[in-house]
């Protein structure tokens, strides 16, 4: 029989975590710890475990998506905070590399994670869309730019063009590539920026986030 | 019945959390011993697992803290208490609902006293 209570719990907290998707990972997992160790409690008060307790139990604890609705609706009126720590976290993705090379992008990391106003997925976009933001674009700019350097040999005597030899040759093909390549590394940073500040502005937690 | 619960689930929206407050105003408790002082009254909790998400609501907001403390029967338990501010809205509540309670007592009785 202990093995049939522990199915229907198990499958209860399965289905629980599942309808909490969507919501920030620290309230998903707080809350399934704090229903899990609710069951707990209340098998440890049961005289006999059999199915029909532990059935019993979970009508009482209600339907798992009752329970996300209301961590979702009661979530929603609260104005997310778009405090100093998401204005600096934007300004820091964009430009903190350029101010800070490094450092200032990875402080903006941290806290774009830090904060609970975007959720995983837009933290990873605001992540990985161009790691260092503008920074990165213009440091391979600066890269192409040098590694493209000329030179140009005069004869003494005539002042004719000898040889011209370029190095960095690779960069021919650049030459069309690279005007949209800069133009798609430039933009990308900037929209990503755009698209987490407008996330901020959004009621703060949507019944279906992937629709988004 | 069906009007009948849709009449207190409205009732319940608006007071719960204050309910909650004032389990806690007296001493501290942890989820289970919580939602177990509200499902003693008739009519407070239909789903018990939607407290859960309450409590979370009420320590983000400031009105409650909470502590892991060891149980002497399982493992720890994230006891929950009232802090200042959770203090004060339950004051403010308290004063409100006393006001509130009277006018509608006095609306739906037909007493023009009050």
């Amino acid at each position: 029989m202990t093995s049939t209570a522990d199915r229907l719990v198990e499958d209860y907290l399965r289905s629980l975590d599942r309808e909490l998707s969507g919501l920030p990972r620290a309230r998903r997992r707080e809350l399934t710890e704090q229903i899990a160790s609710h069951i707990a409690e209340a098998r440890a008060g049961l005289e006999n475990e059999d199915e029909a307790e532990i059935r019993n139990l979970l009508d009482r604890l209600g339907e798992p998506a009752e329970i996300a609705e209301e961590a979702r609706e009661r979530a929603e009126p609260r104005p997310r905070r778009a405090g100093w720590m998401e204005i600096l976290a934007l300004i820091l993705l964009l430009i903190g590399g350029i101010v800070l090379p490094v450092v200032g992008w990875f402080v903006g990391v941290v806290l774009l994670w830090v904060s609970d106003a975007w959720t995983t997925r837009e933290k990873l976009v605001g992540t990985f869309v161009i790691p260092g933001g503008l920074a990165t674009p213009l440091l391979l700019g600066g890269l192409a730019v040098t590694a493209e350097s000329c030179s140009t040999e005069f004869d003494p005597m005539t002042g004719a063009e000898i040889s011209s030899s370029c190095t960095g040759g690779s960069f021919q093909a650049a030459d069309v590539l690279g005007p949209v390549l800069a133009v798609v590394l430039l933009l990308a940073p900037v929209f990503t920026t755009i698209f987490l500040a407008r996330r901020l502005r959004r009621p703060a937690y949507q019944p279906n986030p992937g629709s988004a | 019945m069906g009007r009948q619960d849709a009449l207190l689930a409205q009732m319940r929206r608006g007071t719960l959390q204050y309910c909650v407050l004032a389990l806690l105003a007296s001493e501290e408790r942890y989820g289970f011993d919580l939602v177990r002082g509200l499902g003693a009254v008739n009519g407070m909790v239909t789903s018990e697992g939607t407290i859960y998400p309450l409590l979370s609501r009420l320590r983000r907001d400031g009105l409650v803290e909470s502590t892991w403390r060891e149980s002497s029967t399982g493992p720890p338990r994230r006891y929950y208490r009232l802090t200042d501010s959770g203090r004060e809205a339950l004051r403010d509540f308290r004063h409100e609902w006393s006001r509130f309670r009277d006018a509608v007592d006095a609306l739906v009785e037909g007493r023009e006293d009050t």
